[in-house]
């Protein structure tokens, strides 16, 4: 956050003021930017000085939230090009699946049940009845 | 006003505004219900809906959902001892015990009775108080109006647990986000990173739904355990017969309590960004020092649920006086809110009431309507709701995920909107992790562009910086900040050195 800050403010310095109006568009952001870059700064100290807690040790399952994270990242990067209904039925059941393992084929069927009934429901309100238009695919066209 | 409010309450009973309002309510009880889905996760699922609606409409299906989410957040608080929201986390304490201890009907009425004439006294205060307090905030000038805003996010800043300069930073960070893009006020473009779509700004709503949604889904991801099996079990088969005359003696012997958790609720409610969480909380902590059986608390006695419920439920009329007396949200689902108002072109603050009467009165009539329909709804489907409650969160939190796309892509039919949800859902789980609170770094997203407008505005009229603290309101504004910072600083200190002087007598 110090060196995003940072990094910002350097930028807000290449900005030009305005003729017509005395107070440029760098006023604020310089003001802005400086304040968090302070704030940032007073928390590495205060860590530096601080004494290292003892924390309690939970089992956290990071890899599902890391492959939730991706998954969702790959939905959002397919959308525009595998449309909305193709992309969306494909993370449904995926991240379905990853959340909770099917078991056998009746499980695999709920999965594609879900992820088919929820497409086509969400497709269907948006796109007939509250007039959304959601996105269509460069590659699929659909 | 009265004219106006009866006027608003009699449109509710058109079909057009009606059905928003049971469809809204009916999710909220629902949303309300599930543990790990909180009101404002049900909020940002229903926005998308609400953008083909009136803006009267999609509000009232907003209230709705914030009324039914606050009273259905007690249903599996009482049955299940799993609070559905933060803000029924106290109801847990004494309902729960009340339940096991073989009254499970006259715990969940208790809350749900609670609930209603809580909100109902908060409603009196939001009809009384919104109207006065937008007149006087109509006096401010742009020294005022940026001081008011100082004061918003120091104060949230300075109530967070953890750490006051995590606390400000986030709201700083918030600030942040809003001068990438161009400035508002001559709208030359700055910071844009060479992005082109930056030019014209973040958009708040895509921040805040990826912030909350994905700081919420991903912190239950982790611990994803409990089976929806387990909680099929556990509904199945409560016996939730009650006497309601012995229900309403319960809480009406109570007038002090009733009045006073109500009291705390709308204030916290007022206060920006700080919510029912903190309310019931605090009520519950109230009523249990006033008490004169406060070791009874705990137990499973009538004061703990009182307390809790008829507190997070004013909550809702405080959050909404802040929003439509001031602009600034009182919670994350106002913030929603303020995001829906602005999508439908309603600039909120101060003029709204004057400027948008009917639309205003319509929120006052909605909000009164809410809490019978909340009760309807749970005479006759209590049990529907427990059955819903055990839909896996496997299934849920896709579909959720799915549903904010679609709110975030329709904000603008642009992909550029959903890129910014995916940042910030990153950005909020990681702010979460580090101990960052994300109510000042909302509120921050929310106010830094109004800021900005206000300070340059100030400056632009007289560039003497002495005018905010020579004029008495921004003065006052401004000295409040302070003293709100110096106290969260205060109790920092305070709370160190208990904790220093707990660990040098376990050391012994």
């Amino acid at each position: 956050m110090l060196a995003a800050s940072l990094f910002l403010f350097a930028l807000t310095l290449g900005l030009k003021d305005n003729p017509l109006v005395p107070i440029g568009p760098g006023f604020y952001p310089r003001i802005v930017l400086g304040i968090s870059a302070v704030f940032a700064l007073a928390l590495v100290i205060s860590d530096l000085f601080q004494k290292p807690q003892e924390k309690k040790k939970e089992s956290l399952n990071y890899f599902l939230v890391v492959q939730m994270f991706a998954v969702f990242g790959l939905y959002c990067g397919a959308l525009p090009y595998l449309g909305f209904r193709i992309a969306t039925l494909l993370y449904l059941g995926v991240s379905n699946a990853i959340l909770e393992p099917p078991r056998g084929a009746k499980g695999w069927a709920r999965v594609a049940a879900v992820a088919i009934v929820t497409t086509v429901i969400v497709y269907y309100a948006f796109e007939h009845y509250l007039t959304v238009l959601l996105p269509r695919g460069r590659w699929t066209d659909f | 006003m009265f004219e106006l409010l009866a006027n608003g309450i009699a449109g509710m009973f058109e079909l057009k505004y009606l059905v928003p309002l049971f469809i809204g309510t009916l999710v909220g009880v629902v949303g309300g219900a599930l543990p790990g889905i909180t009101i404002t996760m049900t909020v940002i699922v229903v926005l998308p809906f609400t953008f083909g609606l009136e803006p009267l409409q999609g509000l009232t299906c907003m209230i709705g959902v914030y009324v039914g989410g606050e009273t259905g957040g007690l249903i599996t608080s009482c049955l299940l001892g799993i609070p559905g929201k933060p803000s029924a986390v106290a109801t847990t304490f004494d309902g729960f015990p009340m339940a096991r201890n073989g009254e499970p009907g006259r715990a969940l009425w208790i809350g749900i009775w609670s609930s209603i004439f809580g909100g109902l006294l908060g409603a009196i205060v939001l009809v009384a108080a919104t109207g006065p307090l937008a007149e006087l905030a109509l006096r401010f000038g742009p020294w005022e109006y940026f001081a008011l805003f100082i004061l918003a996010l120091s104060m949230v800043a300075g109530l967070v647990e953890s750490s006051l300069i995590k606390g400000l930073l986030s709201g700083a960070l918030g600030c942040v986000v809003t001068v990438l893009g161009n400035d508002p006020v001559m709208g030359q473009p700055r910071l844009t990173l060479g992005i082109g779509w930056l030019e014209g700004g973040v958009p708040f709503l895509p921040v805040l739904i990826g912030v909350f949604a994905f700081a919420q889904i991903m912190g239950d991801v982790e611990r994803m355990k409990l089976s929806s099996k387990g909680l099929a079990a556990v509904t199945a088969g409560v016996n939730l017969a009650v006497s309601h005359a012995r229900v309403l003696w319960d809480i009406f012997s109570r007038p002090v309590l009733l009045l006073w958790s109500t009291f705390i609720g709308l204030m916290i409610g007022v206060l920006p960004a700080i919510g029912g969480s903190a309310a019931n909380m605090l009520a519950y902590d109230q009523a249990k020092k006033f008490s004169s059986r406060p070791e009874k608390f705990g137990t499973g006695i009538p004061e703990g649920i009182i307390a809790s419920e008829a507190s997070n439920n004013a909550n809702v009329a405080g959050s909404l006086v802040t929003i439509m007396a001031f602009g600034i949200p009182g919670d994350a689902v106002t913030a929603v809110m303020l995001g829906a108002l602005t999508i439908h072109g309603i600039q909120s603050g101060p003029l709204f009431i004057s400027q948008n009467a009917p639309l205003a009165y319509g929120m006052f009539a909605a909000y009164i309507l809410a809490h019978p329909l909340v009760l309807i709804l749970l005479f006759l489907g209590v049990r529907w709701v427990l059955r819903v409650v055990i839909i896996p969160k496997s299934i849920l939190y896709p579909v959720v995920l799915v549903l904010c796309v679609v709110g975030a892509y329709a904000l603008g039919n642009t992909m550029a909107t959903v890129y910014v949800l995916l940042a910030s859902g990153v950005l909020g789980y990681a702010m979460v992790k580090s101990g960052f609170p994300l109510a000042p770094f909302i509120l921050g997203v929310i106010l830094g562009d109004q800021i900005e407008v206000n300070l340059v505005r100030s400056l632009m009229t007289d560039a003497n910086l002495w005018l905010f603290v020579t004029r008495p309101i921004s003065a006052l504004l401004l000295a409040m900040a302070l003293a709100s910072i110096g106290l969260s600083l205060w109790q920092h200190r305070r709370m160190q050195k208990k904790s220093a002087v707990a660990e040098g007598a376990a050391d012994f």
